[in-house]
């Protein structure tokens, strides 16, 4: 579904900084895996360029057999709208719009027409459990609700894979078990492909497959059959 | 190599593509005036008073022209006056004594009036030596009709009191003498002899010098005071359609012997070259109006600039979403646009309401030229869109993977 394949991402500067450093990786439809490090590992960097947010300096990423270093900015604009989805840290919800407008807006780049949009967003809120909230603006929610909306916003336009950068990070424990289990779920009940960002033991531990970044570099990979509820 | 990515346009148009619908351009360009009303108002408020002055400007000077056309039309602008110029030596000259005859017998011309005017002080009482600096003007009486002159009281100057030691006052010739009655019988002395007044006339705006006049009869002062019966002046109402033709010829109707010493004017002249006069500061009332609305465009661009460092995050989101760069400069030109249409609708409002104060307290119809208003928000929308174009430039311009870092 997605693979990096020799990526270097690297800054210039004296001297140079190899923010990624020869990463390999590869991850199939249907998996939820956690990609964990300390803070300055390189795995924001990563996540951007598997995004396509960032080019790699040298190597290949392929998404779906499609090399993207042969795609124009429109076709990766494209790529974006259609394929990927995105989970952030900070939420990142435009706090002036109601709910199900924020998660419409996860499908306002593909041309889906109004009408359209509301009625997915409507489903995606339901699938995450906030269903009765989709007038309410972002400002009434807890951060909790905040995540599960930028959630349903990555899941609505029905993405090949789910971006996760720290989405626990602004939670406290319980309500990041809540967004956890509603990850897990959606990656088993509806097979979504996701991959998490964190730098939390504690999360990585609850995914099946876990990849340690360190300095730029896979320094190892884990897997584990099932997880532990 | 299979390239679900690279589909043409033209075979698949939702799969395989970013795109904004052009209401959801529309949408998000407009979505964010909304999270701000009070920056949105007021940033909008630059242009909306750039806007205003022009409107009002243009509404005013165009209402006051309106009403001075309309009173032209009124006072007719079909009035020729004839009077004697200079011979070729530079002596005054006269008309000949049949001039008015002359005139009234050319088929264009409705009507004619003569009047003399006459060199003599006029004083309150007999032995005042302090002149009021008043013309005398001595008529047989038919310039009420030809002029249009009205009556504020009393009576005009006829046929049969010409004969008379009789006074009608122009109305600041009447103010200047103190005589705003024609109780008591107040009496004028004009050169040394004393006249009964019997009328006070209306002011006439085409005529400001007969207002300054005191009116006699001309038989009177032709055999009473030693009068030349010469007239200095001859009104010639023309028929209208005809005013283009009939003045040429005055001239030379009036003294066929020596048509270079008869002069032609047409009183009405004077009110449409005050009319164009009014143009030249209503162009520089526009320059102000037009500084006003640029400083509005910058303020505007101001904003925009301090908006896209604000919404960095939202940028940022938008590019994960597949917006493309050309989605998010639009988004940011309309909404400059939006807020200076904004801006411009208002100024609208404001220009008229403007006009309509000034008008009606100048008792003018209100004339506001409708290409006047349409170009007021037009000019708002370019300027709008040229001050959005650096921010939006700005802001598609961002590094999607720098935008989306959490920043605070």
């Amino acid at each position: 579904m997605i693979e990096l394949r020799d990526v270097v991402r690297s800054y210039p500067g004296e001297p140079p900084i190899h923010a990624l450093d020869g990463v390999s990786l590869r991850i199939d439809r249907g998996e939820l895996l956690a990609i964990i490090g300390p803070s300055g590992s390189g795995k924001s960097t990563l996540l951007n360029v598997m995004g396509t947010l960032d080019r790699p300096t040298d190597g290949s990423l392929l998404i779906d057999g499609v090399d993207t270093r042969s795609l124009s900015e429109r076709r990766l604009c494209a790529l974006r709208a259609n394929h990927l989805g995105f989970v952030f840290q900070s939420f990142h919800l435009i706090e002036s719009a109601r709910v199900i407008e924020n998660v419409a807006n996860g499908l306002i780049y593909q041309g889906v027409a109004r009408n359209e949009r509301l009625r997915r967003a409507a489903r995606a809120l339901e699938q995450v459990g906030l269903g009765d909230r989709t007038t309410t603006k972002p400002s009434k929610l807890s951060g909790g609700q905040r995540q599960r909306v930028a959630i349903a916003r990555a899941l609505v336009s029905e993405p090949s894979l789910i971006l996760a950068d720290e989405p626990t990070g602004n939670l406290d424990s319980g309500t990041s078990d809540e967004v956890l289990n509603l990850l897990t779920d959606l990656n088993r009940e509806h097979g979504a492909t996701i991959a998490i960002i964190t730098h939390d033991e504690d999360v990585a531990n609850r995914l099946p497959r876990r990849v340690q970044v360190l300095d730029g570099k896979i320094v190892g990979t884990t897997t584990t059959e099932q997880v532990a509820r | 190599m299979n390239r679900p990515f690279s589909r043409s346009r033209s075979t698949d148009d939702s799969p395989g593509r970013s795109r904004l619908r052009t209401a959801d351009r529309f949408r998000t360009g407009l979505g964010g005036l909304g999270s701000r009303p009070a920056r949105t108002l007021l940033t909008a408020l630059g242009i909306a008073i750039g806007i205003a002055s022009m409107v009002a400007v243009v509404g005013i000077s165009s209402s006051s022209k309106a009403d001075l056309l309309a009173e032209l039309d009124e006072l007719g602008t079909n009035l020729l006056q004839v009077r004697p110029g200079q011979s070729i030596f530079g002596d005054e000259s006269l008309l000949p004594i049949d001039a008015q005859s002359m005139l009234a017998a050319v088929a264009t011309v409705d009507s004619t009036a003569g009047v003399t005017s006459i060199r003599a002080d006029v004083t309150r009482n007999v032995h005042d030596d302090d002149p009021y600096g008043l013309g005398v003007i001595a008529t047989d009486g038919d310039i009420h009709s030809v002029l249009q002159l009205e009556l504020e009281q009393g009576r005009a100057i006829d046929r049969r009191t010409q004969e008379l030691p009789v006074a009608v006052l122009g109305s600041v010739a009447a103010e200047r003498l103190a005589i705003d009655t024609l109780d008591g019988g107040p009496t004028v002395a004009i050169a040394g002899r004393s006249f009964q007044v019997i009328g006070i006339l209306r002011s006439h705006p085409l005529h400001p010098d007969l207002d300054r006049s005191v009116f006699v009869g001309h038989r009177f002062a032709e055999v009473q005071m030693g009068m030349k019966p010469n007239h200095t002046s001859v009104y010639v109402r023309a028929r209208p359609d005809r005013i283009d033709v009939t003045r040429p010829i005055l001239a030379r109707t009036a003294n066929p012997a020596a048509p270079n010493e008869v002069q032609v004017s047409r009183p009405s002249d004077a009110l449409e070259a005050q009319a164009k006069v009014d143009q030249n500061l209503q162009n520089l009332l526009l320059a102000l109006g037009g500084v006003a609305l640029l400083v509005g465009g910058v303020g505007i661009a101001n904003i925009m600039v301090i908006s896209v460092i604000e919404r960095r995050s939202e940028i940022g989101l938008r590019r994960a979403l597949g917006a493309r760069k050309g989605h998010i400069r639009s988004q940011f030109v309309i909404e400059a646009s939006a807020l200076a249409a904004l801006g411009g609708t208002i100024g609208v409002g404001f220009g008229i309401a403007a006009t309509y104060v000034y008008a009606s307290s100048q008792n003018w119809t209100v004339d506001i030229p409708a290409p006047a208003l349409a170009a007021g928000i037009g000019a708002a929308l370019v300027i709008g869109a040229v001050a959005g174009l650096y921010p939006a430039a700005k802001a598609a311009n961002l590094d999607p993977a720098d935008a989306v870092r959490p920043h605070s």
